[in-house]
C-alpha cells in the first residue's frame, strides 16, 4: 500500500519534471497508432521496417543536435557530419568482414574527432557554437565533396540488407541461429534491426553519459553555468563532451545511411535540410533551446515525431501542392505544446529562464 | 489486433523465406528480345538497350508519384501535369488510385515513400530520385512485390529498372555546339564562357555539365569556362551570374542550364552587352529571345518538359499490362532557336515569363500544353 502510493508519487513528480517528453510521448503515440489502423498493412513488420529505415538518420542526427542544446547552444554542423560520415562509409565499407568493421569504426572515429574539434573551437577559441558549427560545417561538406565528388561507393550488399531489415533476415544473411528459425530468436525475429541499432546506441551511449559527472555537468551548464563553474564542476571537460558526442551520434546517422542506401552522396542540400530538421526534432521533444532540460532519448521521439507526420501524406488523400502547408501548420500546433508550460508559470520573470 | 499482428508476422516471416531462398534473381521483369511496344512514344535509347516484360497484371492499377525536391516552377508544372494527366480519358479508366507526394531532397525520406507505397500494394511508383544511386533497397523490395519502378528526369546508374528521360548529355552538347557556332559566326574564337549549373549532386547537372564542356574541349577555341551554381532557379541564378558578371567583367557566351530567366535579367541589368545564350525552355526566356536575337542574343532554347512524368505515367501502365518496355526510354529533345520561334506556337508573348513551354508529345498522346496547364488554378486541376 505504501509502496504504491509512492510509486504514485515518483510518477507524478517525473511527469512535473518532463511535462514536454511525457507530451511528445502521448502524441507520437497517438499519431502513430493512428497511422498504423489507417495503413491497408499497419501493425506488419514491413511496416514498422519502412518506418524505422526512414526515421534512423534523423533520429541519431536529433540525437547528436541534443547535446550542445543542452549546454544552451546550437551545432550547425550536425548534418555536415553526417554528410561527411556517409561519404567515409561509402569507401570504407566493403571487403572482409573485419575490413568492413574496421571500416564502420573509422567512419565513427571521423565523426567523433570532428566533434571534438568543434568543441576544442568552442571551448578554446571561446566562440560562439552557432558560428563555430557554421563554419566546420562548411568544412564538413568540402570534405565530403573531395571524397566522393559523384555521388556513388560500394557498400557490401549483404550488409545492406541485413541491417535494414527485420531480426529475421539478419540471422537469414549470415546464416546465425539456424538461420533465423532458432527458438530463441522467435520472440525478436518481427523487430526491425534498424530500431534495435538506435535503442542499442541509445542505452549504451546515452544513458551512462547522463548518469556521469560529465553528464550532469552538460545539464548544469544548461540552466546555469556561473552556478556550475561557482561548483567546481568540470564545464570544459562537459562542452568538449557534449561536441565530441554530437559528432559521434552524427557519424552513426551518416554510418547508417551509407548501409542504406549503399553509397555515399555529398548532398548540399540534405545535409541543410537534417541540420534544420534536427533542431525540430529536439524542440518537438521537449527539450529547450535555452538548454539544461530534455535529452537525447526525448529528442528520438520528437524525430519519429517529425517523420510520423510525413507518413501520413502517403495514405490520405491531400492535395501535393498543399502538403507543405499542412506538414508546417500541423508542426507548428506539435511545437506549440512545449508551450503550454507558460501557462502554469508563477512568476512572469520564469519566462525568460 | 493481436491476432491480425500474428498473421501478418506469419506471412512476414514465411514470405522472405520463400523469395530469398528459392527466387531472388527471378523475380522482377524478364529480360527479353525487342522490338518494344508503340516504339514511337517508347523510344529505347540506344541500340544496345535491354528489353524488359513484366507478367501482365489485371488492371485499373493504383499509382504513386514520389516527387523530390519541390519548390521551383519546373517542379510544379510537373505535379499539376502528372494530376491532370491521370485525369485524362487515355488513362482515367486503367488508373483506381492515384497519389502524388513530394519528400524534399532527403534520401531516406524518398526511399521511405516509395517502400510504403510498395507495402501498401501500389501497382507503380514513379519517382525523380533525389540522388543517382542508393535505390539498390527499394528496387530489390520492388522487384519482390512485382512492383514497377519508373524513375524520370532525374535517373539512376542503375539499368535494373526502366527509366524515362531526355538524353541530358546530348543537350549539353546541343547548348555548346549551338554556342560555339554562333561565336564562330561572329568571328570569336577564345574568351570567357560563363556555365551555370543545375542542382548539385544528381545525374541531370552532372551529364549536362559533361555535355557542354565535352564539345567547349574539342571545339579547339581558347575558351577559359566559368562555373556558377544556379539550382535551375530563377532568382538563385539571377544573383550567381549578376555576380559573376560583377567579378570577371564581360563574356562572350552563356551556357545556361537552367533558370534561364535569370541569366536574362542578370544580363540586361548589369548592361552587359547582347551575346549567345543557350538555356532551358521557359516561356520568358523565349520572348527575351524574340525579342532581342537582333541585338545579339542568338538564343538556343532545349527543354526537358515537365510532360516527362506523364510519358514515365503511360509507360509504368504499359509496363503493367504486360507490354515488353525498352529498360531506358528516349523522349526526344524539344529544341528552338532564335530562327524558329513562332508566337502562340512555342513561345506565347501575353502569357507570364515563368513556366516551361514545351509539354506535348504527340506521339505519346499527351497533349497537355504548358499555359493550358498553368493558367488553371489549383481546383480546375483537381
Amino acid at each position: 500500500m505504501k509502496q504504491s502510493s509512492t510509486r504514485s508519487s515518483d510518477l507524478k513528480r517525473w511527469l512535473s519534471q518532463n511535462t514536454g517528453f511525457a507530451a511528445a510521448l502521448l502524441l507520437f503515440a497517438i499519431l502513430f497508432l493512428t497511422y498504423n489502423v489507417l495503413h491497408p498493412r499497419g501493425f506488419s513488420s514491413a511496416v514498422a521496417i519502412q518506418n524505422a529505415n526512414e526515421t534512423v538518420a534523423i533520429a541519431f542526427v536529433a540525437m547528436a543536435q541534443t547535446l550542445p542544446v543542452l549546454i544552451g547552444g546550437l551545432d550547425l554542423s550536425v548534418g555536415a557530419v553526417m554528410t561527411l560520415t556517409n561519404c567515409v562509409a561509402s569507401e570504407l565499407l566493403t571487403g572482409s568482414p573485419l575490413q568492413i568493421l574496421l571500416g564502420a569504426v573509422l567512419t565513427l572515429l571521423t565523426g567523433t574527432l570532428f566533434g571534438f574539434m568543434n568543441g576544442c573551437i568552442v571551448v578554446y577559441g571561446r566562440i560562439q557554437p552557432i558560428i563555430a558549427t557554421l563554419a566546420t560545417g562548411a568544412v564538413a561538406i568540402g570534405l565530403a565533396l573531395l571524397i566522393r565528388p559523384k555521388p556513388g561507393g560500394n557498400v557490401d550488399d549483404d550488409l545492406s540488407w541485413a541491417l535494414t531489415n527485420s531480426v529475421w533476415d539478419l540471422a537469414d544473411t549470415y546464416g546465425f541461429a539456424d538461420g533465423g528459425e532458432a527458438w530463441w530468436l522467435r520472440p525478436f525475429a518481427d523487430i526491425p534491426v534498424p530500431f534495435l541499432l538506435v535503442v542499442v546506441v541509445a542505452v549504451i551511449v546515452w544513458v551512462p553519459f547522463r548518469r556521469s559527472v560529465t553528464g550532469r555537468t552538460v545539464y548544469a551548464i544548461g540552466s546555469a553555468e556561473g552556478a556550475a563553474y561557482m561548483s567546481g564542476l568540470p564545464i570544459q571537460r562537459a562542452k568538449i563532451t557534449a561536441f565530441t558526442l554530437a559528432g559521434f551520434l552524427a557519424a552513426c546517422g551518416g554510418l547508417y545511411l551509407a548501409i542504406q542506401t549503399s553509397s555515399g552522396n555529398a548532398d548540399v542540400q540534405q545535409a541543410g535540410a537534417y541540420t534544420l530538421n534536427s533542431i525540430a526534432a529536439v524542440v518537438l521533444g521537449g527539450t529547450s533551446l535555452l538548454g539544461g532540460t530534455g535529452g537525447a532519448i526525448a529528442s528520438l521521439v520528437g524525430a519519429m515525431i517529425l517523420r510520423v507526420i510525413s507518413f501520413y501524406f502517403r495514405i490520405l488523400d491531400i492535395d501535393p501542392l498543399l502538403q507543405p502547408l499542412i506538414e508546417g501548420l500541423v508542426l507548428l500546433t506539435a511545437v506549440s505544446f512545449g508551450a503550454f508550460r507558460t501557462l502554469r508559470v508563477k512568476n512572469q520573470l520564469d519566462l525568460f529562464r | 489486433m493481436n491476432k491480425k499482428l500474428k498473421l501478418t508476422t506469419a506471412l512476414t516471416m514465411a514470405l522472405p523465406a520463400f523469395v530469398l531462398s528459392t527466387a531472388m534473381a527471378l523475380a522482377g521483369p524478364a529480360e527479353v528480345s525487342g522490338p518494344g511496344v508503340n516504339p514511337e512514344c517508347f523510344a529505347p535509347w540506344s541500340a544496345d538497350t535491354k528489353f524488359f516484360k513484366w507478367d501482365a497484371k489485371p488492371g485499373p492499377y493504383r499509382i504513386a508519384v514520389v516527387n523530390g525536391f519541390v519548390g521551383n516552377t519546373w517542379r510544379i508544372q510537373m505535379i499539376k501535369t502528372a494530376k491532370a494527366f491521370a485525369e485524362d480519358p487515355s488513362l482515367k479508366e486503367k488508373i483506381s488510385e492515384f497519389k502524388v507526394v513530394s519528400t524534399g531532397t532527403d534520401a531516406p525520406a524518398q526511399l521511405g515513400a516509395i517502400e510504403d507505397f510498395i507495402n501498401q500494394g501500389y501497382d507503380a511508383i514513379v519517382t525523380i530520385a533525389v540522388s543517382p544511386d542508393g535505390f539498390d533497397r527499394v528496387i530489390r523490395l520492388a522487384d519482390k512485390n512485382n512492383v514497377v519502378i519508373v524513375p524520370f528526369d532525374n535517373v539512376l546508374d542503375t539499368d535494373k529498372v526502366m527509366q524515362v528521360n531526355e538524353d541530358q548529355l546530348k543537350m549539353g552538347r546541343m547548348w555548346a555546339e549551338f554556342t560555339v557556332n554562333e561565336l564562330k559566326k561572329k568571328g570569336v574564337t577564345s574568351g570567357k564562357i560563363l556555365e551555370v549549373r543545375g542542382l548539385p549532386g544528381n545525374s541531370v547537372d552532372r551529364d549536362r555539365s559533361i555535355g557542354i564542356n565535352e564539345v567547349l574541349d574539342a571545339s579547339g577555341g581558347d575558351w577559359e569556362v566559368v562555373q556558377v551554381v544556379g539550382n535551375w532557379d530563377d532568382g538563385t541564378t539571377q544573383k550567381v551570374v549578376a555576380d559573376a558578371i560583377a567579378v570577371h567583367g564581360e563574356f562572350v557566351a552563356v551556357v545556361g542550364q537552367g533558370g534561364s530567366n535569370g541569366v536574362v535579367q542578370a544580363l540586361k541589368d548589369a548592361n552587359h552587352p547582347w551575346v549567345p545564350v543557350a538555356g532551358e525552355s521557359e516561356n520568358g526566356f523565349r520572348k527575351a529571345i524574340a525579342e532581342y536575337s537582333d541585338d545579339g542574343l542568338k538564343g538556343i532554347s532545349i527543354g526537358q518538359s515537365p510532360g516527362l512524368v506523364a510519358i514515365a505515367m503511360k509507360a509504368a501502365v504499359s509496363a503493367l499490362e504486360g507490354n515488353v518496355m525498352p529498360q531506358l526510354i528516349s523522349v526526344p529533345l524539344p529544341v528552338a532557336t532564335y530562327d524558329q520561334l513562332e508566337d502562340g506556337k512555342n513561345y506565347w508573348s501575353d502569357l507570364p515569363d515563368n513556366f516551361f513551354t514545351v509539354n506535348e508529345f504527340p506521339p505519346c498522346g499527351v497533349n497537355i500544353s504548358g499555359p493550358e496547364i498553368m493558367s488553371q488554378t489549383e481546383e480546375d486541376v483537381k
